[in-house]
């Protein structure tokens, strides 16, 4: 799953050396923390958003497909 | 040509990729994308376009091949709309170059894009017989478009769009 939203990240944004993705999982599912440089954060969240929701729904295919649940959180 | 001809002028302009080039980066990234979500296809680059965008450049086409693909499409093409604009921000960046590459599975787009042409024709006859506008389900911009240039032409009914975000939606209505 953290691999997955690590190559997106360091895929669209401009100083991929910064992208750090962490990991947790507990009972309720799993939580992906995403963190980039400031400058990236734009290219990571889009207009109102939208590439943020376009990670989410991407791993929310990963997570059913392994009958879990995931969330993404940018920080 | 020989003596006397005018010099010939030869504009050369810089190419950046060849569309070959792009669509295997875009083929590339994308079933690297496919991996990485736990998906088993395989993306079979498409000569024939659905006519969903006009642009000037020609579109790159995709269409992912597996067995039940159905998750990749999710709740009224939301899924493979997410993965498709995915690939584009990952090829755009990586290519710098903006080219509009459209994403299918299965044939679902080509398929919809009938049905969806089918269905406004339909509607707008019972609109013209019954006087009344029809408001269709909420729709992605694409479907919408399919539907805005299937009646364009109409005689008898004009199209246009209501509601925000998730909710908009087509009405027909009587001319």
């Amino acid at each position: 799953m953290k691999e997955l939203i690590e190559y997106i990240a360091k895929s669209i944004v401009n100083s991929p050396d910064d992208v750090v993705v962490t990991e947790e999982t507990d009972e309720q599912g799993t939580v992906l923390k995403l963190q980039v440089a400031d400058d990236d954060k734009g290219r990571v969240i889009g207009k109102q958003g939208r590439i943020a929701e376009a990670m989410r729904t991407l791993i929310r295919v990963k997570a059913a497909k392994t009958g879990t649940r995931a969330s993404l959180e940018i920080v | 040509m020989g003596l006397g001809a005018e010099e010939a002028k030869i504009r050369v302009e810089p190419v950046a990729k060849q569309d070959s080039d792009i669509t295997e980066v875009a083929k590339g990234v994308l079933e690297t994308l496919l991996t990485m979500m736990g998906v088993v296809a395989s993306v079979v680059p498409q000569a024939n376009p659905v006519a969903e965008e006009e642009e000037a450049a020609t579109p790159i086409n995709l269409d992912i091949k597996g067995d039940d693909l159905g998750i990749l499409i999710g709740r009224r093409g939301q899924t493979l709309s997410c993965l498709q604009y995915i690939v584009r921000l990952i090829v755009g960046h990586q290519t710098e170059a903006w080219v509009p590459i459209i994403i299918d599975v299965e044939g679902y787009k080509q398929r919809r894009y009938e049905t969806l042409r089918a269905l406004a024709w339909r509607l707008a006859e019972q609109v013209k017989a019954r006087g009344v506008p029809f408001t269709l389900e909420p729709m992605l911009a694409y479907e919408r478009r399919i539907i805005h240039l299937a009646l364009a032409d109409h005689p008898d009914v004009t199209t246009e769009s209501i509601g925000e975000g998730e909710a908009r939606k087509v009405v027909i209505q009587p001319k």
